[in-house]
């Protein structure tokens, strides 16, 4: 028990955990910023983004093992097939909404709240299992992973004392990738132009249209573009843990507290809510068993959505 | 509600269920048989999901948490404790209904789809609890002696044959509480809760019966399931999938129907075990790619379900859409064949023959601010019982948060409000109606593939006790809009002016002492107005006290004794038409100051 | 410039215009006034294409608009200042100047139109990057017409700028836009209740009750007698 261990112990433990729950915290959210980008934009629920993230991981994987590996070097091979899942998710989360999700969302399905909420989970939830048993069927179900070298060696950073803390070294890379994604994605939907119109789409759609702007064209960049955020997380959550087709389910719960966390509709919020998630999940193996971790995500997502349904770092001003 | 038709509501699900048995008895592949049991396994399973989200419309993503309550009760109560199932099954309905309870009370404050991530969580969360118990793999161990006495068959067969006699049993009770009043409350409520509360019904008590009696339902077959598996694991009870399939079968065969769920299970479920057996090997999952496939193929396509798809394509029992002949009925005289108790009662005096006029509505210092907007700012009137009085003012003067107020559906900052003197600040919605008051709305949302007559009925159920008086309301409520030639259509193809008519003639059937009219005329052509304002006058002829909010003024200034008006939550002018018509004050209020006072 | 023709339109089954016709010409200033529910906004969706009319033609410059989507219509030409204001409360004020800017024209001008709409309304130069939702009522309508002129339209539509604003305020409001008539080639069409307001400003006023056009004139002629507040208050 803990109050076995020297307090150094203690305190070293408490230090790694935290630098595992931020590590784990920053790909967590840059996977719900994605989900962010959808939801703040369409207002849509998309059960399926844990079965996109699923799609990324394996895109991320065939790119490395089928050249990438050996063009580039087992270093700089993983990051760059990681990075291809994003334009591959891209193109598959533009067809699915061009397709699917269209016809459950958009100002017609806006007009009609209620309707349109079930249509919503419903579709995603069919596209979801097609894409997690599509998924078994082509990919098999034994679990892969994306191995670097850097996977095994660690840095130690001394804290003071006899404290260190162990960060491994492709785990910190991969958290700084999600971090520069999620910037990257931040700045372009606060300065570009065309990312405007998402936001200005996202804050009143008629008025959107007012301007000129294509809402529909909008929204499915946004969901295109929260795929391939997604993607990328689950390309770099593919070089810290092994992955089978459905895995993505497990991640839908984690993605939708953090963004309920963070608050329903803002971007940056998701993000902070993603990384809260993380942190939680791994403070909570100092007091629960490893099989309730995903149990005290459920059990805040549950809080949260009872006592403080706007989330914590959610919006200032409301929408019109 | 016209009694229980019980003949032709059992015909149908008894035929079924034989025939399913009389197939299920010369099927001699024990795998088939299995496919039958579990068809009807998962048709119980869509009926419990359908008791709950088809009729009440709060879609449940989590009906696995009841289905994998029971299959771990039975499965605990029988390996640990040698509890035969047969009594199993019944704890597990039990433990499903408290579930329902416990899990309901808190999760229907939320709304949309807050609501469905909860649902979707509760199971999930079941699932982590029960594989760290230790619940990894619960089997059911075979029994030597007396085997029968546990739900142990050696003939496969018996297995079917006791999944269909539930089958029936559910059928049967699900077909009995759609045609019950609970039935069509949780319709009413389904299609507009703020409707349905304004109409009398308790709408929380509604979705907790559902709740309840669906995981109790959900739970027994869950509890069932175990029996035929012998093995329980965490993702069988509690996965995805099976809340997934529970929804499926319902939204593929027919959401809202007995036949849903069954034509859904009948279809999807032989169609995916027979996939999976043949080309598992080499796709396995096909059996997932396929509900995928219907769910999708479902929401794009027949977004209620098959069933309805072919039910809309019928023809018609009653002449398509025929136009009744709208002159025959619009001339006041014919109705005046007026059912007087169907009206207000005896014991209402009518305001013409009463020495002093009695207040029937008092309103006292009533205020609300919503945010830092006073939206009724100490506003304060007395209505006459009997007299026919229209609120009017220009846009955002406050006029419909007036009629929340009165109604029940917000409660006010200060004042009160008295009902033939007794305060009804602070009831819900639907005590108020009880207590007389009627409410129309402007947008009107009838059920529709219910006819006419059952929409109105339902008006009448905060008021009465027994079908039969429920229906006489509603029958003399319906003659006295006129709309009793009409009364067995369909309430889908209805022209706007019967579809005030029908809001009318529902709020009528309440028996209400005062009716509060919001925007009946508004948007309807010269005639259907004239219509409309007969109808009103006749009501208000028998007299129920008429408070109508309108626009279109040049209908008002005939209809009303006299109008309040309101500008920015208070009252500017009262009185006659023609009086408050050039009373400057309200010129100004609508046409605005300058114009008022121009030279 | 704008020709609408016979144009009916419901919703939800209620009819709410009845064959509507309105003409409105080149740096033209055309009212349209009347009480609640009597089609004014139902107008302005049919002609920016948030509703489908039944019947009738809506013609731009002698294009028909039921031909062109609702997001390309501002393309063409249209600024609509909804009734409402419908800024977007979460953009700043610069933020929802550029998205007024959308349309190519608005981008071509933008620094023109900069100039324009910070001079009519200093308030806004000043709050620039302020939220708007935080604004007022009054500056929250000055950015709604702004965002209108940031698309360097060739029409403007107002739908009911005066709703929910103090007096002072409305009064400010429509000097501003009467200062924007003059100062441009833009043709203005408004939509008001307030009958003094919309009728001094323009050249011609109809007066719509119950979705029908039941006086039109110009506002000495619409003075004379007391149809306009029997169109209002039915007697």
């Amino acid at each position: 028990m803990a109050f076995a261990m020297s307090a150094n112990a203690i305190v070293e433990s408490i230090l790694q955990v935290l630098s595992a729950g931020i590590l784990i915290g920053c790909l967590y959210g840059l996977m719900c910023t994605g989900l962010g980008v959808i939801f703040g934009v369409m207002r849509v629920i998309n059960f399926a983004q844990g079965d996109l993230m699923m799609v990324g991981m394996y895109t991320a994987y065939f790119c490395f093992t089928a050249g990438l590996s050996t063009v580039l070097g087992a270093y700089a091979g993983a990051y760059v097939a990681v990075l291809c899942a994003g334009p591959a998710l891209f193109a598959l989360g533009y067809l699915i909404h061009l397709f699917l999700v269209s016809h459950v969302s958009g100002l017609r399905a806006i007009q009609h709240e209620g309707e349109g909420h079930h249509a919503q989970l419903m579709l995603t939830l069919g596209v979801a299992l097609v894409l997690q048993n599509t998924g078994l069927i082509l990919f098999g179900s034994e679990p892969k992973a994306i191995q670097t070298r850097l996977s095994s060696s660690a840095w130690a950073l001394d804290a003071f004392d006899d404290v260190s803390v162990f960060v491994n070294k492709s785990r910190l890379l991969a958290a700084i990738i999600s971090v520069a994604i999620a910037v990257a994605l931040f700045a372009f939907i606060n300065r570009a132009r065309i990312g405007k119109s998402l936001r200005a789409a996202a804050d009143n759609p008629q008025a959107a249209i007012y301007m000129g702007i294509d809402v529909d064209r909008a929204h499915r960049i946004a969901f295109a573009l929260g795929s391939a955020a997604t993607g990328i997380a689950g390309g770099l959550v593919a070089t810290f843990y092994p992955f089978q087709p459905y895995i993505g389910f497990e991640y839908v719960i984690v993605m939708y507290a953090g963004v309920v966390f963070g608050g329903m509709g803002s971007i940056a919020g998701a993000f902070w809510g993603g990384l809260a998630i993380g942190l939680v999940q791994q403070l909570s193996t100092l007091l629960l068993p490893i099989q309730l971790q995903n149990t005290a995500i459920f059990v805040i997502f549950l809080l949260v959505i009872f006592l403080r349904p706007r989330g914590f770092f959610g919006r200032v001003a409301e929408r019109t | 509600m016209r009694s229980l038709n019980w003949s032709s509501s059992l015909a149908g699900p008894l035929c079924f269920c034989l025939l399913f048995c009389l197939l299920a008895f010369f099927v001699t592949s024990p795998y088939y048989q299995l496919i039958l049991t579990i068809v009807a396994v998962w048709a119980v399973m869509g009926l419990s999901w359908n008791l709950f989200s088809g009729y009440t419309g709060l879609i449940s993503f989590g009906h696995a948490a009841f289905f994998g309550i029971g299959t771990y009760v039975v499965a605990i109560s029988f390996s640990q404790y040698g509890l035969t199932p047969f009594l199993g099954i019944l704890i597990a309905a039990a433990l499903g209904a408290a579930a329902g309870f416990v899990i309901g009370l808190p999760t229907f404050r939320l709304r949309g789809h807050y609501f469905a991530m909860a649902m979707l969580a509760y199971p999930l969360a079941l699932l982590y609890v029960f594989e760290w118990l230790g619940f990894q793999e619960v089997s059911l161990p075979m029994q030597r002696e007396a085997p029968a006495l546990y739900l142990q068959f050696s003939d496969q067969r018996a297995y079917t044959a006791i999944a269909v006699g539930f089958l029936f049993i559910i059928m049967v009770i699900s077909r009995f509480v759609e045609q019950s009043r609970f039935g069509r409350s949780l319709l009413a409520l389904k299609q507009d809760e703020s409707a349905a509360e304004a109409a009398g019904i308790d709408t929380l008590r509604c979705k907790l019966v559902a709740i309840m009696l669906s995981g109790a339902i959900a739970a027994a077959i869950g509890g069932y399931y175990a029996v035929i598996l012998l093995i329980v694991t965490p993702q069988t009870a509690f996965g995805l999938l099976t809340s997934a399939q529970a929804l499926v079968v319902t939204l593929f065969g027919g959401i809202g129907t007995v036949w849903g769920p069954v034509i859904g299970a009948s279809v999807l479920i032989p169609l995916s075990e027979v996939l999976h057996a043949k080309l598992g090997n080499a796709l396995p999952g096909i059996n997932g790619v396929v509900f995928g496939l219907a769910i999708i193929g479902a929401v794009l396509f027949a977004p209620e379900g098959i069933y309805w798809r072919f039910y809309d394509k019928l023809p018609r029992r009653e002449g398509a859409g025929a136009p009744q002949s709208a002159v025959a009925h619009m001339s006041p005289e014919p109705l005046a064949r007026i059912q007087p108790d169907g009206l207000a009662t005896a014991d209402m005096p009518r305001a013409a023959n009463s020495p002093a006029p009695r207040m029937i509505l008092e309103v006292r210092g009533l205020s609300k601010s919503f945010g830092g907007l006073r939206a009724i700012d100490n506003v304060s009137f007395s209505i006459e019982a009997g007299a026919v009085v229209g609120i009017i003012g220009p846009n955002g003067a406050g006029k419909t948060s007036l009629f929340n107020l009165l109604n029940g559906f917000t409660r006010p900052d200060a004042g009160s409000v008295l009902l033939d003197g007794r305060e009804i600040i602070g009831e819900r919605p639907n005590a108020i109606c009880r207590s007389g008051v009627g409410r129309t709305f402007q947008v009107v949302r009838p059920f529709p593939r219910m006819t006419v007559l059952d929409n109105v009925t339902i008006g009448a159920y905060c008021v009465t006790k027994t079908a039969t008086e429920a229906d006489a309301l509603a029958r003399a409520a319906t003659l006295t809009v006129g709309l009793e030639n009409d009364a067995r259509l369909p309430a889908s193809g209805l022209t706007s002016r019967q579809l005030r008519l029908l809001e009318l003639a529902r709020a009528l059937a309440g028996k209400p002492r005062i009716l509060l009219l919001d925007e009946t005329l508004a948007g309807l052509g010269a005639q259907e107005v004239e219509h409309l304002l007969a109808v009103i006058r006749h009501v208000a002829s028998a007299g129920i006290t008429i408070v109508i909010i309108e626009h279109t003024m040049h209908a008002m200034v005939r209809l009303v004794d006299r109008f309040i008006v309101l500008d920015h939550g208070t009252i500017i002018a009262t009185g006659a038409p023609d009086t408050v018509t050039r009373n400057p004050l309200v010129i100004e209020a609508y046409l605005g100051k300058k114009w008022a006072g121009r030279a | 410039m704008l020709e609408i023709r016979n144009l009916t339109a419901s919703y939800y089954g209620l009819v709410a215009l009845s064959n509507v016709s309105i003409d409105l010409g080149t740096h033209d200033f055309v009212s349209v006034i009347g009480p609640n529910g009597a089609g004014k906004t139902t107008l302005f969706k049919t002609i920016s294409g948030a509703l489908e009319p039944d019947a009738g033609s809506i013609k731009l410059l002698g294009q028909e608009l039921r031909l062109v989507r609702p997001c390309d219509r501002p393309h063409l030409g249209i600024a609509h200042v909804p009734e409402g204001r419908q800024v977007f409360a979460t953009m700043s004020v610069l933020e929802n100047l550029e998205m007024g800017a959308f349309t190519a024209a608005g981008q071509q001008a933008w620094k023109d139109s900069l100039d324009l709409i910070f001079s009519t309304f200093p308030i806004l130069a000043e709050r620039r990057n302020q939220l708007a939702g935080t604004l007022s009522g009054g500056e929250q309508q000055m950015l709604a017409i702004s965002r209108g002129l940031a698309s360097k339209p060739k029409l403007l539509m107002l739908d009911e700028p005066s709703m929910g604003l103090a007096p002072a305020v409305v009064e400010q409001i429509f000097e501003r836009i009467r200062d924007i008539h003059h100062e441009t080639e833009i043709s203005i069409l408004l939509v008001e209740q307030r009958v003094m307001e919309a009728m001094r400003l323009c050249r011609h006023g109809y007066v719509l009750e119950s979705g029908r056009i039941r006086l039109q004139g110009s506002y000495d002629v619409l003075s004379q007698d007391d149809g306009i507040r029997r169109a209002y208050l039915g007697l």
